[in-house]
């Protein structure tokens, strides 16, 4: 196995690396495999999507062989057997087949909990998959119906063939051609005309089905390509065609009647083979010479033997940590930008200053814009789809329907949206809970659907769309729809509505019940929903995010849950303290501690009151006075929240500590815009408000009060 | 008043058939009746739980969340410089856009009836004597109540300033 890094920090970030990367092959995995369970309900297949599937399985197995997740990669071994058979039509897409790769792709996401070490046992699971696995794979029936698996090629190769390669292969072949590989190291300065020159030459002897970087080669100014060619001719005659290239050259072997000859050395071996038939060398050591088992595009690279055009994707993944760091640094910048502002005001009133306070004014602006150009960078870097939950929402309607005999149409559309990380994260359990809400309450049972001229199938669309600066969500169902008189009733027997209330109930009134707390029309609670702590939840939930939930509903139509939301939100994480009974939230980017407020290490001096703290002077100021909150004298077990701003510290005495919070910030009404001292407010969950103070305000208005007071 | 319709006769009464009338909502503060045009109010709440602000303006009580956005809730009484009193059952809040996709909420005492007024049953505000601020539009006397005298207010004029 390839060494990983130097250092323990690096191989546990590689490992790091290897699990995201891993769950996200797992994700794609189940995406792909649901869409070929909705192909295959209406009949057909995509051998494209088949070949996807293959191709991530495939890639798993190298990845987990390379980090030593050895249930993993026996796991993607067995399953990619079976896939590729899958994929060389030598066995059907059945029912059976799919719900043994589905259970497989819930036993992935299983074993990168394992990898994670939440100490499961799961080697029993594994087992029985594998017998799964083995009964309808075709193995040890060689020379199927498919003329390619007469030839021991490697599935990596056939994994990365485009359609049109795999038909070009399957013709030669068919057309008794043999098929040879070649191994040509290229310089990259001259690749582009080398292999043209390449081309030329072989071009009257056969048919250059593909050609692809092998990852190996240890010069870094050199890539080494791997290129299948059908040809008619020997592999001598081949060879001295070529003659003029830097290449080694071998046929490929055809697969040997018996099972498990796989293993035999292909003629090339120029050095040893690992004993056992290992999942690793895909994952790019270079020593590895088993020339016909290489793939030709390991599609895995570990990062550090990263040849410069192996680079296949432009992506990188970052911790949405790094991101909020990232954000709290432009926070900090912005507080610079607004000193910076007062240093040209105190400039501006010096005549022989003038030059210099343009040239400042001049820098500041620019220092401005781009400082904005920031801040819009990251909040975009921040923006996913949507289509990361819905695949997994996708997967819970399967199996439920599946698990509750509904047969229900998972409709999606706009899964490209993009939304804030933070919210789509959020976002996933109230969906689900609206999803199992409409497959539970919504959704008719079949017999009942017939009976009400439905189709027998039930439909869920799931839509996202942009609107404005908002992404509206819908779920809608077409089942039995709500009845308004019916919730309004419920409402009142679990004395959710007075009388009086219930008396002039619009419908949409009525409909917005479901969102009270305690609140359900189900008797019995079932699995699926029904406990009554649902929508309002839901509700908080979103609020939360800055978001609304309306409900829309058709008696015997059907029913639609909109979620509007903001599309970026602006978060940041406060201090929530107490102050004469009201709550407050001061920007954690300004904290720089809490500590105990201790009345006989204060002091008051020329009008200002200080603290001593570890031998030194802090400023300190009660907010409940600066805000003229009517209290008595602030309790004896205070707290002080030394706050900094600039070079400027003050503490402010508050009552209590209620903690630490990331929270949507929303700004304050155009009516309030002249108040200071605050930079918005939060939603508390409970319909409360509590208001994000301005740490640079406060402090600027502490000192120049006690400026004054001086 | 019935004499002047009387005596002005049939004509006056085609036009008030054929007038425009707008639709007004009533309220209460303080023991007088106050109207503004309903298309203005875009929905009547329960007062939920105000957040004061600390040195807000004195009208402005506070904010408050309606499903999931921020509302600034300013009490007319104090508005208006009338004696304040507490939020009580019948209070209520009328949410009021006032443009830029914000709304302000105006806490009144209680929510009476709608009121729909045709142009001849509005009298000028400078009926009222003298100059009176911009926020009172005028005087609305429905026929059908003759005793009624609503104080008719300019909600955009009451909030700006």
């Amino acid at each position: 196995m390839a060494e990983q890094g130097g250092g323990k920090g690096e191989s546990d970030r590689a490992r790091e690396e290897f699990l995201s990367e891993a769950q996200e092959l797992i994700d794609g995995l189940g995406r792909d495999v649901l869409a070929l369970d909705e192909l295959s309900k209406v009949g057909r297949s995509d051998p494209e999507l088949i070949n996807d599937v293959f191709r991530a399985v495939h890639t798993l197995k190298g990845l987990s062989g390379l980090f030593g997740a050895s249930m993993m990669s026996g796991l993607s071994h067995e399953l990619e057997e079976v896939l590729d058979d899958l994929r060389l039509g030598r066995i059907e897409l059945s029912q059976r087949v799919l719900d043994v790769v589905f259970r497989a792709v819930e036993l992935y996401g299983m074993l990168l909990g394992v990898e994670r070490g939440n100490g499961m046992d799961l080697s029993s699971d594994i087992e029985a998959l594998l017998v799964s696995l083995g009964e309808v794979s075709h193995r040890g029936r060689a020379g199927g119906a498919s003329p390619v698996a007469q030839y021991e090629l490697d599935p990596g190769l056939l994994g990365v063939l485009t359609e049109y390669e795999e038909h070009r292969l399957r013709t030669n072949i068919q057309n008794g051609m043999s098929l040879y590989k070649l191994r040509v190291a290229f310089p990259l300065a001259t690749i582009d005309s080398a292999l043209d020159e390449l081309k030329a030459n072989a071009r009257p002897h056969g048919e250059i089905i593909t050609y692809l970087p092998t990852g190996g080669g240890s010069d870094a100014d050199a890539i080494e390509l791997e290129i299948l060619i059908a040809s008619k001719e020997s592999v001598d005659t081949l060879r001295s065609a070529l003659s003029g290239h830097q290449l080694a050259i071998e046929e490929v072997p055809r697969r040997p009647a018996s099972p498990g000859a796989r293993t035999s050395l292909p003629p090339m071996a120029r050095l040893s083979v690992p004993a056992a038939p290992s999942f690793g060398p895909e994952a790019g050591t270079q020593l590895v010479a088993d020339v016909a088992r290489v793939p030709i595009a390991s599609l895995a690279p570990p990062p550090d033997r990263d040849l410069t055009l192996r680079s296949v994707t432009q992506t990188v993944r970052v911790d949405i940590r790094k991101l909020d760091h990232l954000m709290n640094v432009v926070g900090e910048l912005a507080i610079v930008r607004t000193e910076l502002m007062a240093v040209v005001d105190r400039l501006r009133n010096r005549a022989e200053m003038r030059p210099l306070m343009q040239e400042l004014l001049r820098l500041h602006r620019s220092f401005e814009r781009h400082l904005e150009q920031m801040q819009g960078g990251i909040l975009e870097v921040r923006m996913v789809p949507l289509g990361q939950v819905f695949e997994k929402l996708a997967r819970v309607v399967r199996q439920l329907s599946r698990e509750h005999d509904k047969q229900v149409n998972l409709v999606i559309t706009g899964a490209e949206t993009e939304l804030d990380k933070l919210i789509v994260e959020e976002l996933s359990d109230p969906l689900m809970h609206m999803i199992r809400n409409a497959l539970d309450h919504g959704i008719e049972s079949r017999d009942e659907r017939l009976r009400a001229g439905k189709p027998p199938v039930g439909t869920i669309a799931l839509n996202a769309f942009q609107k404005g600066n908002q992404v509206l969500l819908e779920v809608e169902d077409d089942g039995r729809g709500m009845d308004p008189k019916q919730i309004a009733d419920v409402a009142l027997r679990r004395g959710i509505l007075t009388p009086d209330e219930a008396r002039d109930l619009s419908v949409r009134d009525a409909l917005s019940l479901i969102f009270r707390p305690g609140f359900t029309t189900r008797e019995e609670a079932t699995d699926l929903s029904g406990r009554g702590v649902g929508m309002d939840v839901v509700k908080t939930n979103i609020g939360k995010l800055g978001g609304v939930v309306e409900v829309s509903s058709d008696l015997g139509i059907g029913t639609k849950v909109t979620i509007t939301l903001p599309i970026t939100l602006a978060i940041i994480s406060v201090l929530f303290v107490e102050v004469a009974g009201r709550t407050y939230a001061m920007p954690l980017t300004s904290v720089e501690e809490a500590i105990v407020y201790d009345q006989t290490a204060t002091r008051t001096f020329e009008g200002r009151e200080v603290m001593t703290v570890r031998g030194a002077t802090l400023p300190i100021c009660s907010l409940s006075r600066l805000f003229g909150h009517t209290t008595s004298s602030p309790p004896p077990h205070g707290f002080v929240v030394v706050t900094s701003v600039g070079n400027r510290r003050v503490g402010f005495i508050v009552d209590s500590l209620i903690g630490q919070q990331d929270i949507v910030i929303k700004a304050l009404g155009r009516t309030l815009r002249g108040t200071r001292g605050f930079a918005g407010a939060t939603e508390l969950g409970d319909q409360r408000v509590a208001l994000v103070l301005d740490a640079s305000a406060l402090v600027e208005e502490a000192f120049a009060e006690k400026e004054r007071a001086a | 008043m019935s004499a002047l319709v009387k005596r002005r006769g049939a004509a006056v009464q085609k036009r008030a058939a054929s007038e425009k009338r707008t639709e007004y909502l009533a309220f209460l503060l303080a023991g007088d009746t106050y109207a503004v045009r309903i298309s203005a109010v875009g929905e009547i709440l329960r007062p939920p739980p105000i957040t004061e602000v600390p040195r807000a303006p004195s009208p402005i009580i506070g904010v408050v969340s309606v499903r999931g956005r921020l509302v600034t809730v300013m009490d007319l009484r104090r508005r208006f410089a009338l004696n304040e009193a507490p939020i009580d059952g019948k209070s209520r809040v009328l949410l009021v856009d006032i443009g830029g996709d914000e709304q302000v909420g105006l806490l009144v005492d209680e929510v009476l009836s709608v009121y729909r007024l045709a142009e001849s049953e509005i009298e000028p505000a400078s009926v009222l004597g003298g100059e009176q601020p911009a926020y009172l539009a005028g005087v609305g006397r429905p026929r059908e109540q003759k005793e009624l005298v609503l104080v008719l207010l300019d909600l955009r004029a009451a909030i700006a300033s």
